[in-house]
């Protein structure tokens, strides 16, 4: 494009014009929008105790510096958590670059079956920001309560499958481990991209 | 999509698949339905999978769908995703009925077709077939599409 050309500098102009209009609209000191549910306040900040699917020992600490997305669910559940997981995914493409800074903790209720190789391909099926993490009874219950996330187990068919009930909430925390935002399955990526775009950028 | 009576001879079936895997959606002449955007989530090792599709009833009088089953699953259910209090579990559904006209959808956080039990091993660019089975006797055999685990 020529600066020479009248259009593509007035073109310019306007591009220009436009952008600080959103710097000035997005800048420090203004009360940021949210789409999400603010939890600021309402819900405990990260803590855990858990085995990673590298078989690692992980805690909150792990994940400081990174924005955390925190959900309960299974892998044996065919629909709500994969397409939760693959909202997250979309919400994360929007992000570009920034997607290294949010790091997706999916903690299983289903610790018998979940084992960390099961965990692992599971993961890796969604992208290298997803971390599947487990522990069992009574840590999980305590972790649970510590959100006051409930899910229960149902009782094994003829061939030991079952299913399981567990809350749909995926718990937002900033990079200093506070919780800020709660989105749920029925959330848009584009929604969880926009706010999540606004906790990287420190609000 | 159709098809009733072929299921008896496994070559024209076959050649049937074929054609349906590769026209990808559409009605033939004469069927009372049509299926469209029939896909399957996948998801690594032995997991449940869902499958979800839209159907739309093109023939003049209601439609029931009862259930569906496939050679490449050891069982498929038809399920509900269900929100109550902040919790989220899956319900059996039974009887589908679809008004002349009226596009029944089995979609993400909805409906699904419950897929367990594979008999194979199957990966993202897959082709699956699963017969829906209506009130009457009447089925369908539609092609599934198998997307990635991040499929919208
Ligand atoms: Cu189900």
């Amino acid at each position: 494009m020529s600066l020479r050309n009248p259009v593509a500098r007035t073109r310019i102009f306007l591009a220009a014009a436009f952008c600080s209009c959103a710097a000035l609209l997005s800048g420090c000191g203004q009360d940021k929008t949210w789409d999400l549910d603010n939890i600021t306040g309402i819900v405990s900040p990260l803590a855990f105790s858990l085995t990673d699917d590298a078989g690692r020992h992980v805690t909150a600490e792990t994940y400081r510096g990174k924005i955390v997305m925190l959900y309960f669910g299974y892998t044996h559940c065919p629909d709500v958590c994969p397409t939760t997981l693959a909202t997250l995914s979309q919400a994360l493409s929007k992000l570009g670059a920034a997607a290294d800074k949010v790091r997706i903790l999916f903690v299983t209720v289903d610790p018998q079956r979940d084992t960390p190789p099961r965990l692992k391909r599971y993961a890796e099926a969604f992208g290298p920001e997803f971390i599947e993490l487990r522990t069992d009874d009574p840590a999980l219950r305590q972790l649970a309560k510590r959100y006051r996330v409930t899910y229960s187990l149902g009782k094994p068919d003829a061939h030991g499958n079952y299913e399981a009930t567990h809350s749909s909430a995926v718990f937002i925390f900033d990079d200093k481990g506070k919780a800020r935002l709660m989105a749920e399955s029925s959330s848009s990526a584009a929604a969880i991209a926009h706010d999540v775009q606004q906790l990287i950028g420190g609000a | 999509m159709l098809l009733k009576g072929v299921s008896r001879k496994p070559l024209l079936w076959l050649a049937a698949a074929l054609c349906m895997a590769f026209a990808g959606l559409g009605h033939a002449a004469g069927s009372p339905a049509s299926v469209e955007h029939a896909r399957i989530r996948w998801l690594p090792g032995d997991l449940p999978l869902a499958g979800y599709f839209d159907l739309t009833n093109t023939g003049p009088r209601p439609l029931t769908l009862t259930g569906a089953s496939s050679t490449v699953f050891g069982d498929v259910m038809m399920h509900r995703t269900v929100h109550r209090g902040g919790e989220t579990g899956m319900v059996p559904v039974h009887d589908m009925q679809v008004r002349p006209g009226q596009t029944l959808h089995f979609t993400p956080d909805g409906y699904h077709l419950m897929l367990m039990g594979r008999t194979r091993m199957l990966a993202k660019g897959d082709a699956v077939p699963i017969r829906l089975t209506f009130s009457g006797g009447r089925s369908m055999d539609v092609m599934f599409a198998v997307r990635g685990a991040d499929m919208q």
